[in-house]
């Protein structure tokens, strides 16, 4: 029960200390924040239950002060603070959406954790963390074996927190932060393309998402494990909604114009500078929830340096923050079993046969039907219609996606493994991590479809 | 609404049907199987989940002082399970050594914890070094498939018993086989020397008992020395010392009593010489001059580089491995 109190009322809090936003979105900045501060402060050695102490003060005193002003606005009806119309809740897809969810909640509060990664490197490193308070201790230095040691930290701080503060090392504690990252993101998804596109076509999105096998029901990168392929989705889903609201914002509050959107939950959205300020911190989140998120957020600085020309340098930097702290992190620790790819980069030559491999690996799995179903046929078909609708924002996603993937592609060109095993092991949950796009372009095409 | 197309409604509900009929006969699964384990306390889920497996990791978890490291030892198909076990054992320290093998090599390595845990699909457990390679050699099989027997004799004396093993893939163990030709029951007994412990057994007539590993079988300890065995009845016999790692094997010769004229031979890397004390009386080796007394049933051994000169009333004889890792044993003349 205290890792469900910890998970329903901590991240949301500190999420809400930066301002006043959704709940899902809340969830997430708040799980990202805690995750790299702690991150950051134990690479510099303040020690983590003081940190720990900190960002819990900071948060629920903030978050809560916030959420304190927004009831008294609503009390007051403060004309100077108007608060946006209530999101309006289409019934079939809200009553789609909540029915996975609940099914979810019952089974992770009941069910053991079993999966293989989460169990042999997430949960391990939370563990080792919450035991010995610190991110470069002898869990880090080789006294127990860590098969993964170098894996980036975000999502195994957050657990951390939670088993700290359960004093539990067990992982009953913690299955509720992967069930609240899927339900973020769905809110996230939800409350955005809501913005963009329509209520409707968010909603929609929204319940779509939590159906799709590979995210609901797959022992092994779905929910009910605890990988961080659905942290690392959700904060590529917060940074390319970022990219397209600034594309939206130079042309009204939608995608496209005649849109009928919502207005956002944050009454900072409006601001340039705020909204740089989130896309880098879900960048550096990116960096420091997963190895890949490190190319993932180059990609979304050279993308992003076309929507917000010469602000980029500011969430750069804090990509950089975060990157230059986890490589120092990183050169303090003994490697692990997983693949140096950088240093597997000069190899691409002689692995050029593995091309054909790398380059049909998604396709094939995008057509897999019992973990998408039909999901990656409509996106490709939505994205064509799409570009036609809104070239620019249907590009945007479109580059995104492919940016991604080819990212992907070449880490199974250069990797030492079988190709094949890895690719049968990793694409479903690869393509996880592109949903928030895929998601967006699907939303943009249909909504065309409709207007017709 | 009326003026828009239903196409991308049914394409919607199409897309979300493609989904739903996938997650929903999983998620009604997982629900009811969420449903069953509800009644139980969340260790007994587990279980349910793992079966005896994380029973096994359970009851070692409460056993296991938590300061005290461990070694997980698992064949290399078990080694998945070694990972889960590492996971739900922490904060106990673990180290994974993937095959007996692995944990061995890493003697010189102070750090290699003591206490030995086995990890299979099946269960965890702790466990003895021996208890394991007991476990592999029982498993494999004898370097000796047809042994050369002696003629039946009720007295045996063997210059060299052990059961050691070296660097990966050295495995020295004591081949036997003992044949009762008789009518009648042989009553055996076997002594240990210089530890002096005994053994006895019982070999029905006509039968034969075959040993792969003579000295950890009949005394339940890692060690070497020399052996005598007795028995009410002459027995047909084979002795060999054998190297399981590298499958070669030496006839051990039935010794009668002092011998030191070592023949000559060519020497190789890792020579050794031995001296042994057969009798019960108190005896003293000259090894080039040197005088070394031996107690009753002693048994010594030291490097050389060259063959020595002994005498006394002993046993001696040297051992010098190959370039190809085989040993060679150089007995007295007679």
């Amino acid at each position: 029960m205290i890792g469900l109190l910890v998970t329903l009322t901590l991240f949301p809090l500190v999420g809400w200390s930066i301002g006043r936003r959704s709940v899902g979105e809340a969830f997430l900045f708040g799980a990202g924040i805690t995750g790299s501060i702690l991150f950051l402060v134990g690479v510099v050695h303040v020690p983590l239950v003081v940190a720990m102490v900190g960002v819990g003060g900071w948060g629920v005193g903030s978050g809560g002060w916030v959420i304190l002003r927004a009831f008294r606005a609503v009390r007051s009806h403060q004309p100077t603070n108007p608060l946006p119309p209530p999101t309006p809740h289409p019934p079939l897809p809200t009553i789609l959406m909540l029915v996975p969810i609940v099914a979810l909640t019952f089974a992770s509060a009941i069910t053991p954790l079993n999966d293989f990664d989460g169990r042999a490197f997430w949960v391990l490193k939370a563990k080792g963390i919450a035991h010995e308070r610190s991110i470069d201790g002898p869990f880090f230095q080789g006294a127990t074996l860590d098969p993964r040691n170098q894996y980036p930290l975000l999502i195994p701080l957050d657990g951390a927190v939670i088993l700290g503060l359960a004093h539990d090392l067990d992982d009953r504690q913690i299955r509720w932060l992967y069930l609240g990252l899927l339900v973020a993101l769905a809110l996230l998804v939800r409350e955005r393309i809501g913005q963009l596109i329509s209520p409707s076509a968010g909603a929609w999105c929204a319940a779509l998402l939590v159906w799709i096998p590979q995210f609901a029901v797959e022992p092994e990168g779905g929910v009910l494990s605890a990988y961080s392929d659905i942290a690392l989705a959700a904060f590529v889903a917060g940074a390319f909604f970022e990219l397209v609201s600034a594309v939206a914002r130079s042309r009204g509050c939608a995608v496209s114009e005649g849109f009928e959107t919502t207005r956002p939950r944050d009454l900072a959205t409006p601001q340039p500078r705020d909204l740089v300020f989130r896309f880098g911190l879900w960048l550096a989140f990116l960096v420091l929830t997963k190895s890949e998120g490190l190319p993932f957020a180059l990609v979304f600085l050279v993308i992003g340096a076309f929507v917000f020309r010469k602000q980029i340098a500011v969430p750069a930097i804090m990509a950089g923050v975060a990157a230059v702290a986890l490589l120092v992190w990183r050169m303090r620790i003994p490697v692990g079993d997983e693949e140096d790819i950088v240093r597997l980069l000069p190899t691409i030559p002689e692995k050029l046969p593995h091309l054909g491999d790398a380059l049909t690996a998604f396709p094939r799995h995008m057509l897999l039907l019992p973990r998408w179903g039909v999901f990656w046929i409509a996106v490709v078909i939505a994205a064509a219609l799409a570009v036609r609708i809104d070239r620019r924002a249907a590009m945007l996603a479109i580059s995104v996606v492919i940016s991604m993937l080819a990212v992907y592609a070449a880490v199974y060109v250069v990797t030492a493994w079988v190709v094949s095993d890895l690719v049968a092991v990793t694409a479903d949950r690869l393509l996880m991590h592109v949903i928030a796009p895929s998601l967006f372009l699907l939303a943009l095409g249909a909504h065309r479809t409709k207007s017709m | 609404m009326s003026n828009r197309s239903l196409v991308p409604r049914i394409a919607c509900a199409l897309l979300f049907l493609s989904l739903a009929a996938t997650t929903l006969p999983r998620l009604v699964v997982i629900v009811d199987n969420a449903r069953t384990l509800l009644p139980l306390p969340y260790e007994a889920r587990r279980e349910r989940q793992m079966g005896p497996w994380y029973a096994s990791v359970e009851a070692l978890r409460r056993e296991q002082p938590r300061h005290e490291p461990v070694a997980l030892v698992a064949a290399p198909r078990d080694f998945d399970s070694a990972v889960f076990a590492n996971y739900y054992l922490y904060p106990i320290r673990t180290r994974i050594f993937v095959g007996r093998n692995n944990y061995r090599n890493a003697a010189p390595d102070p750090t290699r914890p003591k206490t030995i845990v086995a990890v299979t699909a099946d269960r965890v457990a702790r466990t003895a070094y021996d208890v394991l390679r007991d476990r592999d050699l029982r498993a494999g099989r004898r370097v000796v498939t047809t042994p050369e027997l002696s003629e039946p004799s009720a007295a045996f004396v063997l210059p060299i018993a052990a059961s050691i093993d070296g660097p990966s893939p050295e495995t020295f163990v004591i081949e036997a086989t003992l044949v009762n030709p008789n009518p009648a029951s042989a009553e055996v007994r076997v002594t240990f020397w210089p530890k002096g412990i005994t053994s006895t057994m019982t070999i029905a007539p006509g039968t034969t008992a075959a040993y792969y590993d003579f000295v950890h079988q009949l005394f339940g300890v890692m060690d070497r020395g020399w052996m005598r065995v007795d028995s009410s009845a002459p027995l047909r016999a084979a002795f060999y010392f054998a190297n399981r790692g590298r499958g070669d094997a030496t006839l051990l010769p039935n010794i009668a009593g002092a011998a030191t004229a070592i023949a000559v031979a060519p020497l190789y890397r890792d020579t050794k010489l031995f001296v042994l004390n057969p009798s019960d009386m108190q005896a003293t080796a000259v090894v080039d001059d040197e005088s070394i007394p031996l107690p009753p049933h002693a048994f010594i051994s030291r490097p050389i580089t060259r063959a020595p000169r002994v005498g006394g009333n002993v046993y001696s004889f040297a051992t010098t491995r190959e370039l190809n890792g085989r040993t060679d044993f150089l007995w007295p003349a007679k």
